[in-house]
């Protein structure tokens, strides 16, 4: 064999273990890879699956069968909505705005049952959640549900706002309480003495209890209602979800 | 310089991928608040928000890690750059809808007032974490990256083929 042809085979030679280590190199890096993303979809699942877990689901009490509500329309009508509710919360201030008259004049049409049931999540702003429901737990108590009504929706056209809760003060409330009907001698006191604070506590028990973990917490024939993107496109899908 | 340059990316790496871990770690344990900090943005679908809720802290959390470690740096990087964009996107269109919210950044989130002054700093904080990741992703390589020994070129150690080895 020549020289020439020797160093021929020689350099095929080392070509061909070059090509298969590149070979190896590119086995060796897209296994690599695969395993890096298999971690990685590990870790994406696991993370999913422990929110997944943690997620409550709201298993809220029958429409009309909770202590700490107040409902309007009729008890038998084909669809129920439950909204779960604190004073202070703007969202709910707004979802009230928006579907308070529609959702009266269904209940009076006989064709939705509707329960508010106010509680306590913002307490931890100031003590004004926890001030307003007990007034309304009272005015609930001394003057019946139709006042009590009146007083909520008043509540809500009032409505502090969350960097100043408390300028809203218990005065304030009676004066609420008394144009929504009550009598001022019924209510005074027990406004200022934050009469029915325990009330408060279970009411809000409850909710915690059943899964609420926001407001407004909106259940509409038992199921939990998180349709529509702004305010008022929630308000306008509750609507049409119940009529 | 380029030393220089490698350092500073391990240091951009490090403080992204620490603000993703944590607000990740914070998020994924309360896929609820996570939810409703996501819907109040008011720009997503419900069914969409809930998906986005829980799928996002997830997301979060391995980029964090990805960038921390220094694995995939440079993908890590990129999505971690087009989230920054989609969340300065999102606060700036709260904020010009005039609706104040917590930006639900580190767990938290629905409305709050008075939250229009934090904007312009939620603003800015998240531009830095984007141009600290765009600098990640140009840079590539940067140090003490997994990377490194994961996807080490081994410079081809030929065998040397003796003399006359075909006789």
């Amino acid at each position: 064999m020549s020289a020439n042809s020797k160093a021929n085979a020689r350099a095929q030679k080392a070509a061909e273990m070059r090509a298969a280590q590149a070979r190896r190199e590119n086995r060796r890096r897209i296994l690599t890879i695969a395993a890096v993303l298999a971690v990685m979809v590990t870790i994406v699942g696991g993370a999913i699956a422990i929110s997944v877990l943690n997620k409550d689901e709201v298993k809220a009490v029958a429409a009309g069968s909770s202590d700490y509500g107040v409902s309007i329309g009729d008890k038998d009508a084909p669809h129920t909505v439950i909204i779960y509710e604190d004073f202070l919360c703007p969202f709910c201030g707004e979802l009230e705005a928006a579907t308070r008259d529609d959702l009266a004049k269904l209940a009076a049409d006989g064709k939705v049952f509707v329960e508010y049931r106010p509680f306590d999540l913002l307490s931890r702003l100031g003590d004004y959640p926890i001030r307003a429901t007990s007034a309304f737990a009272l005015v609930l108590e001394k003057s019946g549900p139709e006042v009590a009504k009146k007083f909520h929706d008043l509540l809500y056209e009032n409505q502090p706002s969350e960097q100043d809760p408390d300028a809203a003060t218990n005065d304030d409330l009676v004066d609420l309480a008394v144009e929504a009907g009550a009598t001022e001698s019924d209510v005074r006191d027990g406004i200022e003495n934050v009469s029915h604070k325990s009330w408060v506590t279970r009411a809000t028990k409850e909710a915690i209890g059943s899964g609420v973990s926001g407001t407004p917490t909106v259940i509409v024939d038992g199921k939990a209602f998180d349709e529509g993107t702004t305010v008022d496109d929630r308000a306008r899908r509750l609507i049409a979800a119940v009529d | 310089m380029n030393r220089t340059l490698a350092w500073v990316g391990l240091l951009a790496r490090l403080v992204t991928g620490g603000v993703w871990i944590v607000a990740g770690g914070l998020k994924v344990t309360e896929p609820d608040a996570s939810i409703a900090a996501v819907r109040a943005y008011q720009l997503l679908p419900s069914s969409v928000a809930e998906a986005v809720g829980i799928a996002l802290p997830a997301v979060e959390l391995v980029i964090g890690l990805a960038l921390v470690i220094g694995v995939f740096t440079r993908g890590a990087a990129v999505l971690s750059a087009l989230l920054f964009v989609a969340f300065i996107v999102g606060i700036a269109s709260v904020w010009a809808r005039g609706i104040e919210i917590d930006c639900g950044c580190f767990g938290g989130g629905g409305s709050k007032a008075g939250a229009t002054s934090d904007y312009p700093w939620e603003i800015a904080r998240d531009a830095a974490l984007l141009v600290a990741s765009l600098f990640v992703a140009w840079l590539g390589h940067t140090r003490l990256a997994l990377d490194s020994v994961l996807f080490k070129r081994r410079s081809a150690p030929l065998a040397e083929i003796p003399e006359g080895a075909e006789n």
